[in-house]
């Protein structure tokens, strides 16, 4: 999952974007309004992770040019902005969800998810998929009742799949969830990823679609 | 004992203007009684002197005829012959000596004093006299008689006087009713509306300071919201540091993120202290102590010394570049703060190796301190910004407080200073200039 990160304050900025890349997603950080709008308008995100006072636009203002472009995006603001009217008005500018600093870490998290999963168009917290339950939360899948360890990079390949069962996505999109800006991509890294997971949940549960990328089949009712 | 007038408005003007009904109607007594005293003496001395005359063409020597008419003045007739016998007296028991002197006079005779009339004719000396207690009674009569309308009057004038005092007045107590029933932070105005004209500068004045109170009262609570809302960021990236090091996987993770955490905790530290240095700066200027010649350019040396090693651990060159003798009134502790903030964000924003340059100018009627660096310098849109509190310019990555300059301003409105940023023509950066008054007087 690929999550841009908009927040001024440096030594904030430098922590959660390590600690989200921890959590396997891959994470753009920008540091002011206008650099927040331009990467929103050239890449599709999975969420948004808002700061309100940036320097050269304010957060309010990215956020309501965002959606007036009707752009889905989910969004979570997190500021020190602390006022009831100032999360009102968050809220009410199309935010998804508020958080004030200083904020429990595992909480940012799990609103994270909460968000996605919502944007997924579920409401049930774990996957399942015939044989197969993976549990974001908790990072661990298992394949008929035995426990699976899956690594970061591996995850981060199959949640987007699996979160929409039927879609197919090309290895640039998954590539693009799996790395921020600054990493480096290897070559063959999906095939490397699809493979593992393949291995350790089964064959059948990402198929290949020739020349496209890779699906996880709907479910048969 | 020293007697002192009473507190109460009424009372003091009640007790003055009875004290001045007393004196008035005393002199107009006194007045009143000496002049019917005096009218008294003319007309009674008239009648004396007439009914002298009446006697004068004889008197029938009737040793038992009934005495004249005199019952209303208590007038005494006597007669007496040449040769000093006596051959009437209207009064057995009035009986007074035989005086030589013609004319009138005054004569003591049983314990009272008497006003006599002798008149010479060929046989006889007639003699008419009267007792002065009667005209004395008289004329207190009439005294009486003019000061009784204003004793009637003193208790209506009291009452009138109670009842304007309160009815003017009124408005004092209702300004003290209203404030009474005030809530600790209810700093609204008073209405002056119904005051009388003297009380109504004592309002407008405490309007005034409720004013003021209230200004400095919204700017504390700016500052107060403003504090909260800084103090977070540095929290919440303590909180994050602090989980960065709890995930930390190896030795190399562990040492970037105690590393982190130590930044983090240097700037909330420094926050906290610029704040208080912020919030002390200005209770001590509310406190208004009084200014101390200072010798600028030794506080300069001084804060120069001081910045040295942090100057040096960006290989920043810091020094002196002009030192006049000059002599400011200023309170010492606060001009090295302000000098303290100034060095430190020069040498924050200089170039890494580059240089900070500190001037001591003595101009006409004011000397000037300027600080100048090679860094980028502030664009001139945000000049006026920076010098608010926590505002940081745009893209400069600072994790300073935001409060530098916001002290440096307040220390300098101390001083009566003028603070202008400008461009250094000399290194390119910022150029920040202390306009020091030389008489110093605090605006």
């Amino acid at each position: 999952m690929r999550l841009l990160l908009v927040e001024d304050d440096t030594m904030i900025g430098e922590s959660v974007r390590d600690l989200l890349a921890g959590e396997h997603y891959a994470i753009d950080w920008v540091r002011d309004g206008e650099s927040a709008d331009t990467a929103l308008r050239a890449h599709a995100y999975d969420l948004v992770l808002l700061d309100l006072g940036l320097p050269r636009r304010d957060g309010l203002d990215v956020l309501r040019a965002l959606r007036a472009r009707k752009d889905r995006v989910p969004v979570l603001i997190a500021t020190a902005r602390d006022s009831v009217r100032a999360r009102i008005e968050g809220l009410d500018a199309g935010a998804d969800d508020y958080v004030l600093k200083p904020y429990a870490l595992d909480e940012l998290l799990a609103r994270i998810r909460a968000l996605l999963r919502r944007a997924a168009g579920r409401a049930e917290p774990a996957y399942a998929h015939g044989g197969v339950v993976v549990d974001p939360a908790r990072r661990e899948a298992s394949v008929d009742g035995r426990t699976v360890v899956l690594t970061a990079r591996e995850w981060a390949v199959l949640e987007p799949l699996i979160a929409r069962p039927g879609a197919v996505l090309s290895r640039t999109q998954l590539e693009e969830k799996l790395y921020g800006w600054s990493e480096e991509i290897s070559s063959n890294a999906v095939e490397v990823y699809v493979h593992g997971l393949r291995r350790k949940l089964g064959a059948d549960l990402i198929r290949t679609v020739r020349g496209v990328g890779y699906t996880v089949p709907k479910e048969a009712p | 004992m020293k007697w002192q007038a009473p507190h109460s408005l009424r009372a003091r003007l009640l007790g003055f203007l009875i004290a001045a009904i007393a004196a008035t109607a005393a002199l107009q007594a006194g007045v009143a009684y000496r002049t019917a005293r005096a009218e008294a003496d003319a007309i009674f001395d008239w009648q004396m002197q007439q009914t002298a005359q009446s006697l004068r063409p004889g008197l029938a020597p009737a040793p038992d005829g009934a005495p004249p008419d005199d019952e209303n003045f208590d007038f005494v007739v006597q007669v007496w012959t040449s040769e000093g016998l006596r051959v009437f007296e209207s009064a057995a028991r009035a009986a007074l000596p035989q005086r030589a002197v013609l004319g009138f006079s005054d004569v003591r005779a049983r314990g009272t004093t008497y006003r006599v009339f002798s008149l010479q004719t060929r046989s006889q000396v007639i003699q008419v006299a009267q007792d002065m207690a009667v005209r004395r009674e008289m004329a207190a009569a009439l005294a009486l008689r003019t000061v009784a309308p204003i004793a009637l009057m003193v208790p209506v004038l009291m009452l009138l006087v109670w009842w304007v005092v309160g009815t003017s007045l009124a408005p004092v107590a209702r300004v003290g009713a209203q404030l009474a029933q005030r809530q600790a932070d209810d700093l609204s105005e008073v209405a002056e509306t119904g005051l009388p004209d003297e009380l109504r500068p004592m309002v407008r004045e405490l309007n005034l300071l409720l004013e003021r109170v209230r200004q400095a009262f919204d700017a504390q609570k700016n500052f107060v919201a403003d504090a909260a809302h800084e103090l977070r960021s540095p929290l919440a990236a303590l909180s994050l540091q602090i989980q960065g090091l709890r995930r930390a996987g190896d030795d190399a993770a562990r040492d970037v993120a105690v590393a982190r955490l130590s930044a983090g905790v240097e700037r909330a530290t420094r926050l906290v202290e610029q704040l208080l240095v912020l919030a002390r700066q200005q209770a001590s200027a509310a406190a208004g102590a009084a200014p101390l010649p200072v010798v600028l350019a030794d506080v300069v040396r001084q804060a120069i010394e001081t910045a040295l090693p942090q100057a040096h651990a960006r290989g920043v060159d810091l020094g002196f570049e002009r030192a006049d003798d000059a002599t400011i009134p200023a309170h010492a502790d606060a001009l090295r703060i302000l000098l303290r903030n100034l060095l430190e964000n020069a040498i924050r924003h200089a170039r890494e190796g580059g240089r900070v340059d500190v001037e001591v100018r003595r101009g006409a009627g004011a000397v000037v301190l300027a600080v100048s660096d090679d860094g980028p310098g502030i664009p001139p849109a945000e000049r006026a910004r920076v010098l608010d509190r926590f505002y940081r310019v745009a893209g400069t990555g600072s994790t300073g407080s935001g409060l530098g300059l916001a002290i440096v301003k307040s220390i300098a409105d101390l001083h009566g200073a003028r603070l202008a940023l400008e461009d250094s023509p000399t290194l390119g950066g910022l150029r920040v200039v202390v306009d020091f008054p030389e008489d110093g007087r605090p605006a």
